[in-house]
């Protein structure tokens, strides 16, 4: 058995200069860049819904959108802070208000569409379509993030991977309301809050294995 | 007179030494890594320490910690305190490995002497408790009726009618004698207990 006098020696011996790593704010803001230059190529691909010009009159719609982007912000900032051991963890709270406006817009749509949901509700081809923008959009966005927030694992790795998958759904379902006619109450609840909820669980259980085996 | 120090502001005067030590390991220094991990070892294991009991656990647990300050130096920022960023680090380590233990207590059962089956000094084991020898030994000497009886009904295995056609004894007579051989033979076979 390796004794701890042992293990500084070998420590020691390992120890090249290493290369700081830049402030909190300043890499969320570059996985935040990086994340919308990504989602605007999917964009271009896919292209925006054909109602945009209509649906930016729309307030709710609007309030929807940014709160959405706001959350996945938010999330970001909140997760690169609590991966590092020298910061609260109560920067984990950073996205709830924009978090509690986004989920209040999809029910307040909810039940401004709620009356009368017919067949149009469930159309398989448009939720296709989602799911591939999801996919899309959301997996090269969270690889790079999970990348960089790799240290986690050693500090907060349950939170940093749920704060970082509500950042990933919050920016994708942002991006997916201006690319997608999908107002219909059942498909924006499960869009909205249901990728939102699949990340963040597959975020939370994943999430400390992904940073393990990366390390 | 030399004025005495708090060990709070000792404390703080090693975080601050320990903030430059390792912005100069960060840098390449190898002395001041070496001299910041070997002050930092007693610290950390004085943490442990409050939450552990092992030796092995303990000793396990700051060797963890000193292998994480190894694997993330590069996210301290010299320009923080020092403090904080080794106190996270120790503290999740520490609680990493009472969950451990936790969890291995929840599933483990400690071997007690209940639990071996030659708990006594004495076996239990049927057939050296009883030496066959002896018991057909003692089997002879019983009177013929409980002998029989016991041949037939228990070492066969005959029905109670089988054996009392082939002893000529009634029904009634070789269950009396199985009875009273086998009352015979505890008095003599089983030792005692003190």
């Amino acid at each position: 058995m390796t004794t701890t006098r042992d293990l500084i020696r070998l420590l020691v011996a390992d120890a090249s200069a290493v290369r700081r790593q830049p402030p909190p704010m300043l890499r969320a803001g570059i996985w935040i860049a990086m994340a919308a230059v990504l989602l605007t190529i999917v964009a271009a691909t896919i292209g925006v819904r054909a109602d945009l010009g209509v649906k930016l009159q729309d307030s709710t719609f609007l309030i929807e959108v940014a709160s959405a982007g706001l959350t996945g912000i938010a999330a970001a900032i909140a997760a690169f802070h609590i991966s590092l051991p020298d910061r609260s963890g109560r920067w984990a709270l950073l996205p709830i208000p924009a978090l509690l406006l986004w989920l209040s817009t999809v029910g307040y749509g909810c039940l401004t569409n709620w009356v009368g949901p017919g067949p149009s509700d469930l159309v398989a081809g448009i939720s296709l379509q989602c799911l591939e923008t999801i996919a899309l959009g959301s997996t090269p966005i969270a690889v790079i993030l999970f990348f960089m927030l790799r240290h986690a694992r050693f500090v907060r790795p349950l939170a940093t991977a749920a704060v970082g998958a509500i950042a990933v759904a919050g920016l994708t379902v942002s991006a997916l309301r201006i690319f997608h006619e999908l107002d219909a109450t059942v498909m924006v609840l499960i869009w909205n809050v249901g990728a939102g909820a699949v990340m963040s669980v597959i975020g939370t259980l994943l999430g400390p294995r992904l940073f393990r085996s990366s390390m | 007179m030399q004025p005495e120090t708090s060990p709070r502001v000792t404390a703080k005067t090693d975080r601050r030494d320990w903030s430059r030590l390792m912005a100069s390991a960060q840098d390449g220094d190898r002395r001041a890594y070496s001299r910041l991990l070997e002050e930092v070892a007693p610290y950390v294991r004085r943490l442990a320490r409050r939450r552990l009991r092992s030796v092995e656990d303990i000793e396990d647990t700051v060797q963890d910690i000193l292998l994480t300050i190894h694997a993330i130096r590069h996210t301290y920022d010299p320009r923080r305190p020092f403090g904080p960023w080794l106190v996270t680090i120790a503290s999740r380590r520490i609680a990493d490995r009472v969950r451990r233990r936790v969890f291995l207590l929840n599933r483990e059962v400690p071997l007690k002497r209940e639990h071996e089956t030659l708990s006594l000094a004495r076996t239990n084991l049927s057939e050296e408790l009883v030496d066959g020898h002896r018991l057909r030994d003692v089997v002879e000497g019983l009177p013929r009726a409980q002998r029989w009886a016991i041949k037939l009904v228990k070492l066969r295995e005959l029905s109670l009618k089988e054996a009392a056609q082939e002893s000529g004894m009634s029904i009634a007579a070789l269950k009396v004698a199985g009875h009273r051989a086998l009352k015979t033979l505890r008095a003599m076979l089983v030792p005692h207990e003190d």
